[in-house]
């Protein structure tokens, strides 16, 4: 394994080590559930509710207690739903989320792409135009904003595709339209750049030079180049994709581990965050790695670097 | 570009049409939730959302009908034997779902599951609310005796949603599977399933001692979202929507396919005034505050009229309600002598917090008007998530007061509300904090002990009389349930909040 690899999975596990901190520091120091699990009763029973919990117990005990059980997969029960493991919960929902997430991403490459390219080419057309203000307006647009009026255009005004829910594939339409409305827009900027950028260049001429076909050109020789910036833009996005499915998840009431989280968030529910935000970061963070692999693939001289 | 836009418009309408859109069955009942509970075993959580959904699953011993009044249930009838002592007659031949006929061995194990007696760690959260009973024995096939510890008075009032659950399928299956794949009751609709986070299925019982419901299928869907509750409303994908607020009743109410049904519920609103630190350890400018208020303009204006004015927070519908004491008028003029009385000539500066944020505009236009008077509030709008959750633990310390609201657990006793708002002793709620009030836990105390109703309904005149003139609190009114219901549902809503579907039938 090349050292950059190396370099980058020990990065890996110290961010997963750092985001497992920082959430048992935030989550304990919001408050007592064993308050929000029983309201009325007395101090004594909560003291002894606290005792089974384990929450009594000093917070460095806690937490290697934590990481302990992490390593093992094991994220102890939930607190509210009554008896299940916390990593099952998650885990549940966790496919609706990750097709949510990856259903959104394709869509936004699958505009963003061709529309970005044309517009590069076709630079100060009036398709570039219309893509820059399209960008300009996707991006001002809130998530939560998005979904709701595109639940009043198609599901309302128009009713051709369902108001909420997740169980048919009509479902799945609005929500990932509303969640691409939020990446595309970035996506096809970056595109739209890095391929100006690069079809400035000599050997771009020197192939049309060469009498090279112009679409040959375009998708061989220039995207190849433009593609890194592309690459890592989706990476990142993939993490903040999967924040916004928190919110698109509430608005279409769509079963995922975001609507989990924030739910268990409201109830303090430190198993079932922990686990969610844990199993969460390890994707981001594994997609990350993935996109460094990618690296490799596209820029060989990060290999001798 | 225009045949893009034509082949778009195409591909759209053929999704359209195999799209589920359509009205839902003539036989079905879709109602909405926020949330679920986190399981469906009643005596396992205490949650609004579950609770609305064990009732019509569950049966308890005693039911209250539209008008409040207690009913046979479970139980065909209850007398008190002694002070500490009550018996009930079981109803015969009640079967489960699964065909077991319930017995009293059912109903001390429903009991027991909760009080786990000799166990020192409670895993039901609804124990506090029982924790009075100390023994349930079996007298015989079809009677109890429910025996307290001291007399108490709140207990039928308890009973209303104490669910009896099969002691034999439970042995059986386990508790998870009871409380999440095999939920088994009594009750009008029997379990087919739950699809987390999306819906809880339900099917008429066909041997409901009641007879069967109006409705072959009730669905409850859980969407987070108002507006998207709304949304699934208009296009008659639900049925029921709860919480329906003020500024979106006028457009419910005139939509084509909707009506609005709302009835006063035993929610309170109060501004909680800080009695241990100045300036609200002053009886005079606690006074004040109660004078600055113009109730009425708020309830008309911001709250659409849903809402009645209260003197103190003990509600009409409750038992021990007095009628006599009267609510604070409003007063600027005699809010400003009282502060100026009280050594504050040019006014005071407080800080009020709030996490009521379906309320938002109703909390500004209270600090508003208190600033009016020369009580300048420095107010403080809080998410009702953790960081609340923690300004409470930190025992309201950095504020005056908060404004806020209190449910009684849908128990119609004045006790349910001054308990947990104005008893100081360490397992209460606010109370223990904020207030200060000489004499004031003597006599609630006084009142929770005994069965003598008389005697009961004079110790509360009594108290609503003594925090009129203390004042704990901005006393302000009470809230209105309001339901939004397709016109093809007949239904109407409850002052105890419940959705008892039962009651619901399709129109014409």
């Amino acid at each position: 394994m090349s050292p950059f690899l190396v370099r980058r999975l020990v990065r890996l596990a110290v961010v997963i080590l750092g985001v497992s901190l920082v959430t048992f520091a935030i989550l304990h120091a919001s408050g007592d559930p064993v308050s929000l699990i029983m309201p009325e009763a007395p101090e004594s029973d909560r003291a002894m509710l606290r005792k089974a919990l384990g929450l009594h117990d000093p917070l460095p005990v806690q937490f290697a207690r934590f990481v302990g059980n992490t390593v093992t997969g094991n994220f102890g029960k939930s607190f509210f739903h009554h008896g299940q493991s916390a990593s099952a919960l998650v885990l549940e929902r966790m496919p609706t989320t990750l097709l949510l997430t990856v259903l959104s991403m394709g869509l936004a490459l699958v505009v963003a792409l061709p529309v970005g390219i044309y517009s590069a080419v076709r630079r100060g057309r009036a398709v570039d135009q219309l893509a820059t203000g399209t960008v300009f307006l996707g991006q001002s647009m809130p998530v939560f904003w998005t979904g709701i009026m595109l639940i009043l255009l198609f599901g309302v005004q128009w009713r051709v595709l369902p108001v909420s829910g997740w169980e048919s594939w009509a479902a799945v339409l609005l929500p990932t339209a509303t969640l691409s409305t939020f990446t595309a827009p970035l996506l096809l900027r970056i595109v739209r750049s890095s391929m100006l950028e690069v079809i400035g260049l000599d050997y771009v001429r020197t192939a049309r030079a060469k009498g090279v076909s112009e679409s040959l050109v375009i998708w061989r020789h220039a995207l190849k180049n433009a593609a890194l910036p592309l690459v890592t833009v989706t990476g990142l996005q993939f993490g903040l994709l999967l924040g916004g499915a928190v919110i698109t998840e509430t608005v279409f009431a769509i079963p995922g581990v975001g609507r989990l989280i924030v739910g268990a968030i409201r109830q303090l529910d430190f198993p079932v965050v922990q686990a969610g935000v844990f199993m969460l970061a390890m994707i981001v963070v594994s997609v990350n790695f993935l996109v460094d692999v990618l690296y490799l693939y596209l820029n060989p001289q990060i290999r001798i670097r | 570009m225009k045949r893009w836009f034509v082949l778009a418009i195409a591909v759209l309408a053929l999704i359209g049409s195999a799209a589920p859109v359509a009205a839902q069955a003539k036989d079905t009942l879709v109602v909405a939730l926020v949330s679920h509970a986190p399981t469906l075993d009643p005596h396992m959580h205490f949650e609004r959302v579950g609770i609305l959904v064990n009732i019509n699953m569950f049966d308890s011993l005693l039911h209250k009908n539209r008008k409040l009044e207690y009913e046979p249930s479970l139980a065909m009838s209850w007398k008190t034997l002694n002070d500490t002592t009550w018996e009930f007659k079981l109803r015969k031949g009640v079967k489960f779902h699964n065909g077991d006929v319930m017995t009293a061995e059912d109903v001390k194990f429903s009991f027991d599951r909760v009080l786990e007696p000799g166990k020192e760690k409670k895993k039901s959260p609804q124990y506090g609310n029982i924790r009075a009973i100390k023994d349930v024995r079996i007298v015989d096939a079809d009677t109890i005796h429910v025996v307290t510890e001291k007399p108490f008075p709140l207990l039928l009032e308890r009973l209303v949603f104490f669910p009896i659950v099969p002691k034999k399928h439970i042995e059986k299956v386990g508790e998870e599977a009871f409380g999440t794949t095999a939920a088994v009751g009594t009750g009008p609709w029997k379990f087919v399933e739950w699809k987390r986070d999306q819906h809880i299925r339900l099917e008429a019982f066909d041997g409901h001692w009641r007879g069967k419901p109006a409705f072959k299928n009730l669905i409850v869907r859980n969407i987070p979202e108002v507006a998207t509750q709304i949304a699934e409303m208009k296009t008659g994908g639900v049925d029921l929507i709860r919480n329906v607020s003020a500024d979106l009743v006028p457009e419910l109410k005139s939509h084509p396919q909707t009506y609005v049904s709302s009835a006063p519920i035993l929610r309170v609103h109060y501004v909680e005034l800080d009695m241990r630190e100045a300036p609200f350890d002053k009886k005079a400018v606690r006074q004040a505050a109660n004078y600055a208020i113009d109730k009425q303009a708020i309830i008309q204006k911001l709250m659409g009229g849903l809402g009645q004015q209260v003197a103190t927070v003990v509600q009409p519908a409750a038992f021990g309600f007095e009628p006599e004491v009267k609510p604070f008028p409003y007063d600027p003029k005699k809010a400003r002598e009282l502060l100026a009385q009280a050594g504050h000539p040019n006014g005071v500066d407080i800080t009020l917090h709030s996490a009521f944020v379906e309320f938002r505009p109703v909390f500004e236009a209270i600090t508003q008007m208190l600033t009016e008077v020369g009580i300048r509030v420095n107010a403080r709008m809080w998410d009702p998530g953790p960081a609340w959750n923690k300004f409470l633990q930190a025992e309201g310390k950095a504020t005056n007061g908060y404004y806020g609201s209190w449910g009684n657990y849908s128990v119609f006793d004045a006790d349910a509300v001054l308990h947990p708002l104005y008893h100081t002793e360490p397992g209460g709620w606010i109370g223990k904090w904020y207030t200060r009030v000489e004499g004031l836990d003597k006599l609630i105390d006084e009142a929770r002990s005994t069965l003598n109703q008389a005697h009961r309904k004079r110790t509360y005149s009594q108290i609503q009389k003594l925090i009129r003139e203390e004042a704990p609190a901005i006393f302000l009114w009470t809230q209105y349930d309001t339901l939004a219901i397709s016109k093809r549902v007949d239904y109407a809503a409850r002052g105890d909040e419940w959705l008892w579907l039962f009651d619901a039938k399709p129109k014409r």
